[in-house]
Parts: structure tokens; C-alpha cells; sequence
């Protein structure tokens, strides 16, 4: 995957696209889209975020339209602007390899296809879909197969296993890249009451930092997509120190979309 | 929709928390359409926008940091806007009760369909609005009881306020505008979120003001 600049929209924050009204899509290497699974998912009741002084805490719940709705539509969701990723997720081990088989005759629209891998494993609980290693292999090894000649890239969270060690099966099994990393879980105490989510913001860099600098550490030639409170020029520096091929923004969005542009152009040595 | 600076004319304390702040730039927007403005905080925050005194203006109540900010603190803003969608009242004779977080919008809509404003505050109010106003919450209810009857309504305060006037008014052209958080204010994040008969809407790009019926 060749991006110019090396700036990636996170899957999430991102949504569908919106974000090209307000940012100039000259500096966005490639965009990825919100997560969609097999079956439509309205997501989790209000509220669904909240924020602290260095931390947001999210519970969206993975709303997404679905992949048929998707496939119906799918000249909305390949971008015009800039590069395409999409993003897919599921509650089973089944709901991961029927949306590969689904999107395949589509797959060549799409700069690369991520896979989601923090997504609760409804069938075995509601643990998450790492907790179960074997289970997984088979994921990543099917998914290959349906997918043969599309970037593939697994989108790891730090909790279930260490993160080197689900990179390296990943690599194993001919995936191409890594976005590293996604939320991790969170607690917030507001107006006494309490809030959990997926956490997201400054305060995940230093976990992305070194989940970035192991992975890097055991894998010299895979993708990676750095992801993780880069909010200035200093982190993204930080992250390319410890081995990041790109940069993904997420939460710095909400704060101010102009940051890509920032960032952008830092990253294609046009500013400082 | 533009992502820009704006600058602080003036600072209008209302009540004992919320002030009017207008800003020196014109720009076009619609009746019920919001702004979110940068503060120091990790999100933008939203505002629905309106007028004063021929100003555009927002109405800020002082919750925590970033609202200070706003207030007390920075003179330019970053912002995106216009965002929402644009109110059309029914035809007839309407009424916007409103809080004092909403009176810019309250003033707008009465500039434009001559509609009348109530607005129900929790504390004195600091000056003469040109419109109706009631203080503490036992004659906003008295007031609401005994409300004549409009074409319309528009319901836009705290949830508190807005369950307690809805619980009161029987009538098919009542409207609400709704309060979710917002990480983004343009439908990507889809944080604010609302389960209505019609499914799931999001109060950023489906609203801000929703009609009774369908919530």
C-alpha cells in the first residue's frame, strides 16, 4: 500500500466519509470507513460518549447499516476524494468469513480491507473475538482465501493476548498490515454515575507507543498503521520512531478536523 | 459548511450561568441549525445558533471548563457551521418555550414568524428580554398549566423542562429540540444518537428539533 501522504482516517470517528466536507482530501492518504457487519446494527442506547481532560470514552456500539446494504450501495461507500479502506467486523468466527465471502467480488474498490478485531465474540460470551486464538487462526487463514489478492489488514486491540504475538500470527497467515491500536476498555465516574466504553484519546499514546515498538520489534516487513491519541507533529514523529509505516487520526477530529492538514503536510515535508 | 474562525463581540450575562455571546462575523444559517466551537476540551462543542441585537449569537450555559473558555476567555473561536437542519414551523399562531440556553434562537424565530417566547429560567433573570419570561420552576408550571392554546409549539431547554412542558401540552404540531452529546456535529460519529418510532435518528444530521411524535 502506497499512501501519500501517510495519513490515515481511523475507522470509527471517521464514519462514511463526512470529514471530506471540512478537510482538504489532498493531505488524507487514505480514508477508512466505520466498521459494517454482516447483519445491521442499531447500536447501544444514549449516551454513547463522553470525555475527560485527556481520555474520551465511547460505547457507540458499532451502529452500521450492514453489509447487504453496503454491497446495494456500494458506489457511496468507494470515496471519490481519496483512497478507500473498508472496515469489517462480526460476532462470530461465521459472521467474519460469510461478510469476507460477500464482499469479495467487490474487494478490488477498496484500497485495502481492515478487519476489526476488538468485536465482542457473541457466540462465546461476549469475550472478545481474540480471546480464542485457534478460532481466530481460522478467521485470518478463511478470510486469506476468500480475500486472496486484497491488502488485508487486522486491526488489533492490546487486551486478549500480547499484541507481538497476535502480529506475528497474522503475518503467519498473509495478512498484509496491522492498525495498531484500537481502543482499549474504559471507565469514566460522571455526575457519580458510571460510563464504560472504548477508550480513546492522548492518554492511549503511550500504549500504542510500545505496542507499535514490540510489534515492530518481532516483524521488520509488515504495514503498520499507527493508531492511538496522535493529535500533534511530536507524535506523529514518536510513531514513526518506533517503526509505524503510517498514521492513523481518530479522536483528533472531534477536536479539530484541520489537524489532518496539519499533519498532512508535515508528513508530505511541505511544512515543517 | 465552513471550518473558521470566529471573533467574540459581545459577552450578555442572562441569569446566574448563561450568557449571550455574539459574534462579529455574518454568516448564513437556517433556523434551528447549531455550531460546534473548539474549546480547549478533547470535542467541539455544540450550539444552536440565532441572533441578537442583529448579531448572530449562541447562548452559552456554564457547565465546566470549556464553556468558561468560551465566555470568559478566548475572543476567537474555530468552528464549523452551519449544521442541522432548518426548522419550518406549521402555519398559525406559535409559541418557543425556551430556556435561557436557547434564547437566541427564541429571538431569531420571533424576529421571523412573530411567534410568541416564553422563557422559563431557574434564576433572575438580569435585564428586560423582550419577551415573556417566568423564574423557578414553580411559575413555569403554573404558567404552562394555564398556557393559552397555539398553532404550535417549540420546546427547547434542559430534559427536565422540555418532559415537563411535553407532559402538558396536548397538541399534534409540538416540537422538541434535542440535546445528545456530539463528537463530531456532521453524522460520522454517530454519538448522538436517538431511538424514535421512525429507528434510530442522530440529532446532528436528523435534527436538532424533532417532532413530538415521532420520539
Amino acid at each position: 500500500m502506497n499512501l501519500n501522504p501517510p495519513l490515515v482516517i481511523a475507522s470509527g470517528p471517521g464514519g462514511s466519509g463526512e470529514y471530506l466536507s471540512l478537510i482538504n482530501p489532498k493531505y488524507v492518504g487514505a480514508y477508512t470507513l466505520k466498521t459494517i457487519t454482516l447483519n445491521p446494527k442499531p447500536g447501544n442506547k444514549s449516551k454513547r460518549m463522553e470525555n475527560s481532560e485527556n481520555y474520551i470514552i465511547n460505547s457507540i456500539g458499532l451502529e452500521n447499516p450492514g453489509i447487504e446494504y453496503v454491497i446495494s450501495n456500494i458506489e457511496k461507500f468507494v470515496l471519490k476524494e481519496t483512497k478507500t479502506i473498508l472496515s469489517l467486523g462480526g460476532d462470530s468466527k461465521d459472521e467474519y468469513i460469510k461478510i469476507a465471502e460477500k464482499i469479495a467480488p467487490y474487494a478490488k474498490k477498496f484500497e485495502a480491507i481492515e478487519f476489526n478485531f476488538s468485536c465482542p465474540n457473541v457466540k462465546k460470551g461476549g469475550l472478545s473475538i481474540l480471546s480464542d486464538v485457534n478460532e481466530w487462526q481460522e478467521i485470518l487463514e478463511n478470510v486469506r482465501k476468500i480475500l486472496p489478492n486484497s491488502f488485508l489488514i487486522a486491526k488489533l486491540s492490546i487486551e486478549g493476548n500480547f499484541v507481538e504475538v497476535l502480529s506475528k500470527k497474522v503475518k503467519e497467515f498473509g495478512w498484509n498490515g496491522l492498525t495498531l491500536i484500537n481502543c482499549v476498555r474504559g471507565l469514566l465516574i460522571k455526575d457519580g454515575k458510571i460510563v464504560t466504553g472504548g477508550l480513546s484519546g492522548p492518554i492511549l499514546k503511550p500504549i500504542a507507543l510500545r505496542a507499535i515498538y514490540e510489534v515492530r520489534k518481532v516483524l521488520k516487513d509488515i504495514y503498520i498503521i499507527a493508531s492511538g491519541g496522535i493529535y500533534t507533529k511530536k507524535d506523529v514523529d514518536d510513531f514513526l520512531l518506533v517503526g509505524a509505516n503510517a498514521i492513523s487520526i481518530g479522536s483528533a477530529l472531534f477536536k479539530d478536523p484541520q489537524v489532518i492538514e496539519e499533519l498532512g503536510k508535515y508528513l508530505k515535508g511541505v511544512e515543517k | 459548511m465552513e471550518n473558521t474562525y470566529l471573533t467574540k463581540k459581545d459577552v450578555i450575562q442572562i441569569n446566574e450561568d448563561t450568557f449571550i455571546v455574539t459574534f462579529n462575523e455574518k454568516f448564513k444559517f437556517d433556523e434551528g441549525q447549531f455550531i460546534m466551537i473548539q474549546t480547549p476540551s478533547l470535542t467541539r462543542k455544540p450550539f444552536i445558533l440565532g441572533t441578537w441585537k442583529s448579531n448572530i449569537a449562541v447562548s452559552v450555559q456554564i457547565k465546566g471548563k470549556g464553556t468558561k473558555y468560551i465566555v470568559f476567555e478566548e475572543k476567537k473561536f474555530k468552528a464549523h457551521f452551519p449544521l442541522g437542519n432548518k426548522f419550518i414551523p406549521p402555519a398559525g399562531n406559535g409559541i418557543v418555550i425556551a430556556s435561557p440556553t436557547c434564547i437566541t434562537l427564541a429571538n431569531l424565530l420571533h424576529e421571523k414568524y412573530s411567534c410568541n417566547v416564553l422563557i422559563g429560567s431557574k434564576s433572575k433573570i438580569n435585564f428586560e428580554l423582550p419577551f415573556e419570561s417566568v423564574v423557578g420552576n414553580e411559575d413555569f408550571s403554573k404558567k404552562i398549566k394555564t398556557l393559552k392554546p397555539y398553532d404550535w409549539y417549540l420546546v427547547s431547554g434542559s430534559k427536565q423542562m422540555e418532559e415537563f412542558v411535553l407532559s402538558n401540552i396536548e397538541s399534534k404540531n409540538v416540537f422538541v429540540s434535542l440535546e445528545e452529546y456530539m463528537g463530531c456535529g456532521i453524522g460520522a460519529c454517530k454519538s448522538c444518537a436517538v431511538f424514535t418510532k421512525d429507528g434510530v435518528k442522530h440529532v446532528c444530521t436528523d435534527g436538532p428539533i424533532f417532532r413530538r411524535d415521532i420520539l
